[in-house]
């Protein structure tokens, strides 16, 4: 991902709020990993299965931070019984930053991907985790804030997938 | 030694820390030894420690003490190498091995029934100060030692296979409900929202 991209990735997460970030790093994204760390508005948290990506998540959100969970997409499949045993069960509010890979829009989609991204949308689907596909940084912002506040008012996981440009 | 031993000498203790406990009978257990607001029955294999870590991060001059089974530390062993190198100091950790999935009912066991030691794996995965206890006695040791001091504890408690919980009548509060009990609770001692959004 370019540079102002993950600037703008990184700005934005800090607008709506975000001050945790639970992750476990992956290529297409990985960019914004220095960016937070060099931000003291945000504390990083690097774990070694998505699977508890999201039962610290959850407890620093029933504690009071403002989570982000950044995974890529396999993670979601890792990560399926916490979302559901955790995250949906308790309903806690976690915004998914997830790099879409294998997805059509990929820009470095190839064999060793593209079967994994298929199955990402359904599988959301029946997590009934809600979904935004973003490909281009054009809004981001205001999207990440829409997540945000979804999450809020749901008080439950929302997921930005992240392809597009955010894959180059 | 028997869990319901040592929660029974853990249940009077607790003033403002938090407890998160794992499933099944360590959380009928708990549960009717306290009613806590601090309390958080997750009650799911492979969840309660990870739940733990974040709460401890995010409330770092809170106590937070967590329930485990070995059982469920087997399903999520990465959470040791995450806790170690974390290391949050306000954290502790008591794993009530009793080497059986208990709820199975027909004593399965679990690999430390076999030749799996949680406490070495702990101090493998880089939590030094990892315990075993074996007796009620040492128990009452450590459980004194971790809620006095102001350093993280992982006490791996080996105990017998024990049905009181079966006897006990399971409390009927709901996940939700619990959440929302708990978070109250958290925002009245914290004095400030936990949650976002207006109604």
């Amino acid at each position: 991902m370019e540079t102002e991209l993950a600037q703008k990735l990184v700005a934005g997460l800090k607008l709506a709020g975000i001050d945790l970030v639970t992750y476990l790093p992956e290529t297409r994204l990985s960019q914004i990993l220095p960016l937070l760390r060099d931000d003291p508005a945000f504390t990083l948290v690097p774990v070694a299965s998505e699977s508890e990506a999201v039962t610290i998540g959850a407890g620093a959100a029933l504690a009071g931070k403002q989570v982000a969970i950044y995974i890529e997409c396999t993670g979601l499949y890792v990560s399926c019984y916490t979302l559901v045993s955790i995250a949906r069960r308790y309903g806690v509010p976690l915004l998914l930053i997830v790099g879409y890979l294998g997805s059509m829009a990929d820009q470095r989609n190839n064999s060793v991907y593209a079967v994994s991204g298929a199955y990402v949308e359904p599988l959301l689907q029946a997590l009934q985790i809600q979904f935004q596909v973003l490909q281009t940084g054009e809004r981001l912002e205001a999207n990440i804030q829409d997540a945000v506040r979804q999450m809020h008012a749901l008080k439950l996981p929302v997921a930005l997938l992240f392809s597009g440009d955010f894959t180059r | 030694m028997i869990r319901f031993d040592c929660l029974t000498l853990l249940a009077p203790r607790i003033t403002d820390q938090l407890v998160v406990t794992s499933l099944s009978g360590q959380k009928i257990e708990w549960a009717s030894l306290s009613q806590h607001p601090g309390n958080l029955l997750v009650g799911t294999m492979g969840t309660a420690l990870g739940v733990g870590i974040g709460l401890a991060i995010g409330l770092p001059q809170r106590k937070v003490i967590v329930l485990e089974s070995d059982g469920s530390v087997l399903l999520s062993l990465f959470n040791l190498a995450t806790l170690a190198n974390l290391g949050p100091k306000n954290l502790i950790v008591f794993v009530f091995d009793n080497q059986v999935y208990s709820g199975t009912r027909i004593s399965e066991p679990t690999a430390t029934a076999g030749k799996t030691d949680l406490t070495m794996m702990a101090r493998g995965a880089g939590i030094e100060q990892a315990t075993t206890v074996r007796d009620l006695a040492a128990f009452a040791r450590e459980m004194d030692a971790a809620l006095n001091g102001a350093e993280m504890k992982f006490i791996v408690c080996k105990i017998e296979e024990s049905v009181t919980h079966r006897e006990i009548t399971r409390t009927d509060l709901d996940p939700l409900e619990n959440k929302y009990q708990f978070v109250r609770y958290l925002e009245r001692t914290e004095g400030r929202p936990i949650f976002r959004g207006r109604g």
